[in-house]
């Protein structure tokens, strides 16, 4: 990344706004960071990696890359970066698991963690339905916010716990708690 | 809401950390009255579980859902020559589907491939390459690829179907114990051994790539596949650096890292030691429920990989065998010269830790049988999934005296009596010995017998062609169909270091078979396994046995050899069973059975009408009819027929060559022709005893004793427990006119096989032109009391009261010639040999001349046979011969 995007610049500025806390400088960073990580992973897909789990940060890392570029990279506008980027991803997920759906009416819930031999559906515990985990946070964000943005950066983002911390701004141990908090809480609303 | 929330939330955390059986109380107390408060928080406990829900990032799916492009098939559909059954599986690859192989009616597994993927010409090209790779790869511990292709503009690759889960399915049951991990390992080890000494490395072990069926076998996947992607296996020290896109950024790993050499993982140029710690990691987590570096993130993972030591086995485990715990730490050493260097040492490593727990835990039972307790387990668990080792005895239930029936009826039969049992020539010493005793019938359903001895035949078949092994022959081990107890003891008579037993039940539509592979030098279980099947694998399951059985008893197969293990004559399941039962009732050679087979083999071609064995089949079931129970104008055309078919169809069938042969000897009198054929068959399949009797009985006829005694020496090689083949022996004594030697070899065939009613016979033919005649008439009337009382044991007994002067006692013979060839079919032969003996020379002539007529088989000896001396200076007696074309 010598030569960074024409527009990193202005990606950083915009990064920096809303760090600051203007919510606006999210808006338009959203479609920018949506559009990238989704070519990102198309690239991924080009190149053959398809039997191997994708890791959402390598993901993310590429098209903050792409997107701020190398020497524009503070370790802070990276991590405001993965907040954003999680949130882009939960979206690209969803919106994907919803097209599957109305592609299939009536047909399998989306499930994760598929591998090529995996089956298709039934029996796996670790089978998440997309659409109804994304109501359920839908719920969540209502009395608790930053369990949702917990879990958009630990499920969504990919982030581990340390990560995670930094990039909300909290301790290590606030995350550990919300963190088995909003799975209980979820997992009861999905199996509700 | 929301303040009700942060309580109920901070009692929930609080309550987390009470103990289990006081949080309810704990719970009642924070909440003093609330009641909804209360249920909040109880309904959270409730749901509370620390598990792997929402562990793994959701980006996981973003390959499937990206790959919406991808054909998506559904059932019933056509794709090429497939007709897909259902969806098994996707991954950002392609779409794995169930599907039926119309061509060759089989179940197969078609992975479609994304047709991004298969738009790069590189990829395709890498990718067909691979698959021949991979497919170059027999082992039964890797997946069979059967072909690549393009349909519907989608490149596509068929594989063998395999219906179990993943590892990584199968190990989120309850846990295994030890000797299940062990046998999985075993199992991988094995398959890794073989690609490796292809020079290919998997690059990609993991839980994910190995499949397990429910009866227990493992499958590697992914080899060749695997290619396709970075990370897939390479060409042994072709292959460069592991491509992992962590120059750019750190924490920017693709892949599997738990499972990953650290060699790999640094990208540093790989070999087949990347395996072998792989495999240490996939151990290490069948044991310890999870990888042994893994970390709470991907860097801490790769941070552990490199430096950290795992935490010791011994911790997740109870009394884990400290020689597996020694195992482990070799193969994840991280510096690649410290770790076992070669997969094989490790696969010996694990089969001998897993001998010496069998062994030990039989020592238990039985010490604990003695003392009257309860049978120690290996681990704790003793409900283990997998019973692929499992030592108990099988007993047999039911079982008919075919042996028996097939020593007495079979002597009359001539050659045509071992059509199609092979074996081996005697072993250079480095040869493996190997009996395959038959498969027990476990069904208590006698209807299922022929599927119990065919599978049987099959593999004796199939592992005969192995030029590493050598297999006794079909006739030799079935004497041992009724008591199969002594194994060394048998072993022992066959002169053989190995041998498999098994049985086979049939349950509904299932098939299981069990499969035993015993080194008789101690009668330790080499190898044992359960096949669960469908009725319609059985093709594949015999293969599938006979790779095993190779591959257990360390054998290199070459690629001929591999692909004649995979040979099959049909590819009809129907028209195979037909061909099993008919083969079977041809066994028994009764008349009975010999027309059921008839039927069989005939209802077998309606299924399959290019079968050649079943045409061969029938010209042999023609052969034996027309050879005893028929008039020859009746069968043998049929028998020439159904030769010719065969060999139509197949030209390089030795049994077709070899019913073709015998069509020629015994009917068509073309002794030219037989030969031919004969040389044909050898060339064919040179360890097909039956072409060597044949061969015998053409240069007897010949005259050429010594060199027909050399070819009955050879069949005796092939079957050195064979009776028959010291009566033909003697047989060919006999006619050469060394009468004492034909007495001493028919005696000790008499004693070692006193059923063998032919023996009986010769022999009286010996003392006969010896003079001796109460010895001869009493070696006839003992084999009448075995049970034959045929045409030819009568016309002796009345030849040799004739040649004594008692004429009355003759003439009965020739009565109750008369009364059998009412009720059937009786060769003019037999009549002209009670006349001989009557020195009636009229009739003698006229009843040959009758059997001429009839071409009765027996005639092609009438120039050698001793019976008929007096005649030989008579001008018609040589006028008949010379027309016989002798």
């Amino acid at each position: 990344m010598k030569n960074p995007d024409p527009t990193s610049r202005e990606i950083t500025a915009m990064l920096r706004q809303w760090e600051k806390g203007d919510r606006t400088a999210l808006e338009e960073l959203m479609p920018l960071v949506y559009d990238e990580l989704h070519k990102q992973a198309a690239r991924y897909l080009r190149r053959e990696r398809a039997d191997h789990t994708l890791q959402t940060t390598a993901l993310i890392h590429e098209a903050f890359l792409k997107l701020v570029g190398q020497r524009e990279a503070r370790w802070e506008s990276r991590t405001h970066f993965f907040a954003i980027a999680a949130q882009a991803m939960r979206r690209i997920l969803i919106d994907h698991a919803r097209a599957k759906h109305q592609a299939k009416r009536g047909g399998a819930n989306i499930t994760l963690a598929l591998d090529d031999v995996e089956p298709v559906s039934g029996g796996n515990e670790r089978d998440v339905d997309l659409l109804a985990l994304d109501q359920a946070l839908g719920r969540l964000a209502k009395i608790d916010e930053q369990q949702v943005r917990i879990v958009e950066l630990r499920y969504f983002g990919g982030l581990n716990l340390e990560e995670t911390a930094a990039a909300l701004g909290i301790s290590r141990a606030t995350v550990v708690r919300d963190w088995s908090v909003a799975k209980t809480w979820l997992r009861r609303e999905l199996t509700r | 809401m929301k303040q009700g929330w942060e309580h109920a939330k901070q009692i929930f955390v609080n309550a987390i950390g009470v103990a289990p059986d006081e949080r309810l109380r704990f719970v009642e107390r924070e909440c003093s009255g609330n009641e909804a408060l209360y249920n909040e928080v109880k309904s959270l406990l409730d749901s509370y579980k620390d598990d792997s829900f929402l562990e793994t990032p959701a980006v996981t799916q973003l390959a499937e859902t990206l790959s919406f492009d991808t054909p998506e098939l559904t059932s019933e559909q056509s794709f090429g020559h497939f007709k897909i059954i259902r969806q098994l599986g996707k991954g950002g690859m392609g779409e794995v589907y169930l599907a039926e192989d119309t061509k060759l009616s089989r179940k197969v597994a078609i992975k479609v491939l994304n047709k991004r993927i298969g738009a790069h010409a590189d990829n395709i090209e890498r990718f067909t390459r691979e698959a021949r790779a991979a497919s170059a790869l027999n082992h039964p511990n890797i997946l069979v690829i059967h072909e690549t292709g393009e349909a519907d503009k989608a490149k596509y690759i068929v594989s063998e179907f395999v219906d179990g889960q993943t590892l990584r399915e199968f190990l989120k049951g309850s846990p295994i114990s030890v000797s299940t991990v062990l046998d999985i390992a075993i199992q991988i080890a094995s398959a890794l051994t073989a690609a490796h000494g292809e020079h290919i490395i998997h690059r990609d072990i993991k839980p994910e790539n190995m499949m397990v069926r429910p009866d227990g076998l493992v499958k590697v996947l992914d080899f060749g596949l695997a290619k396709l992607m970075t990370g897939g296996p390479a060409l042994v020290g072709s292959e460069g650096p592991t491509q992992i896109h962590n120059q750019t950024a750190k924490g920017m790993i693709l892949g599997t890292v738990n499972y990953m050499s650290p060699e790999q993982a640094k990208g540093e140029r790989v070999d087949e030691r990347t395996d072998i710690f792989s495999l240490g990691a996939l151990i290490y987590e069948m044991v310890a429920g999870r990888p042994p570096f893994e970390g709470d993130s991907l860097s801490e993972t790769f941070a552990n990989l490199i430096k950290a030591e795992p935490a010791p086995l011994s911790q997740y485990a109870e009394n884990l065998p400290i020689e597996l715990h020694k195992i482990v730490t070799k193969l994840l050493k991280k510096n690649r010269d410290e770790r076992y260097q070669k997969m094989l040492d490790v696969l010996s490593d694990l089969r001998e830790l897993r001998d010496n727990l069998a062994f030990d835990d039989r020592l238990e039972r039985s010490k604990s049988a003695r003392d009257g307790g309860q049978p120690a387990e290996i681990s704790n668990d003793s409900s283990s999934k997998l019973q692929a080792n499992t030592f108990g005895g099988k007993r047999r239930i039911w079982m008919i005296t075919a042996v028996f029936a097939l020593v007495v009826l079979a002597g009359s039969l001539g050659a045509y009596y071992l059509f199609s049992n092979r074996s081996r020539p005697p072993a250079p010493s480095e040869r493996k010995t190997l009996a395959i005793l038959p498969f027990v019938n476990s069904s208590q359903d006698p209807n299922v017998e022929y599927l119990s001895d065919g599978i049987t035949e099959n593999i004796i078949n199939s592992l005969s062609q192995v030029s590493g092994l050598k297999v006794m022959s079909r006739n030799s081990s079935f004497r041992f169909k009724d008591d199969q107890n002594d194994v060394q003891g048998i072993a022992s008579k066959l002169g053989v270091e190995n041998v498999i037993t098994g049985d086979i039940k049939q349950l509904g539509d299932r098939l299981v078979i069990n499969v035993h592979l015993i080194d008789a030098t101690d009668d330790s279980q080499i190898w044992g396994n359960q096949y669960v099947r469908s009725s319609s694998d059985i093709f594949a399951v015999q293969t599938e046995i006979a790779s095993e059985v190779a591959q257990y008893l360390r054998v290199r197969l070459t690629d001929n050899e591999t692909q004649l293990l995979k040979k099959r004559y049909t590819d009809n399941v129907e028209a195979y069973q037909l061909y099993l039962r008919g083969k079977y009732s041809w066994n028994k050679h009764t008349l009975e059975d010999v027309r059921k087979s008839i039927d069989y083999y005939d209802q077998s071609l309606e299924k399959d009408p290019n079968y050649a064995l079943a045409y061969s089949g029938l010209s042999a079931a023609y052969g034996v009819l027309g050879n005893n129970y028929l008039p020859p104008r009746e069968a043998f055309p049929k028998a020439k027929t159904y030769a010719a078919k065969a060999l139509e169809i197949d030209d390089t069938l030795a049994e077709a060559h070899g019913a073709m042969a015998a069509v020629d000897l015994y009917y068509d009198w073309d002794l030219t022709e037989a030969e031919k054929q004969l040389k044909r068959a050898e060339e064919l399949d040179p360890d097909l005893s039956q072409i060597y009797l044949l061969d015998a009985d053409r240069l007897e006829i010949l005259g050429r004793f010594d060199e027909a005694a050399r070819k009955r020496k050879r069949a005796l090689e092939i079957e050195p427990l064979l009776p028959q083949f010291n009566f033909v022996a003697g047989a060919t004594s006999y006619l050469a006119g060394q009468y004492d030697d034909a007495i001493t070899q028919l005696e000790k065939t008499v004693e070692l096989e006193p059923r063998y009613y032919q023996t009986y016979l010769f022999l009286g033919n010996a003392y006969e032109q010896k003079g001796m005649y109460a010895k001869a008439i009493d070696a006839y009337e003992r084999g009448i009391t075995q049970g034959h009382r045929g045409p030819d044991l009568v016309a002796a007994l009345g030849h040799v009261y004739a040649l004594e002067d008692e004429r009355d006692k003759a003439e009965k013979a020739l009565a109750e010639l008369r009364k059998m060839s009412s009720a059937g079919y009786v060769s003019p032969y037999w009549f002209a040999v009670v006349y001989a003996g009557l020195n009636d020379r009229e009739q003698t002539l006229a009843w040959l001349e009758k059997a001429y007529q009839e071409r009765s088989n027996p005639l092609i000896w009438l120039n050698v046979e001793p019976q008929f001396k007096p005649l030989r200076g008579d001008v018609r007696f040589q006028n008949l011969v010379k027309r016989i074309g002798l």
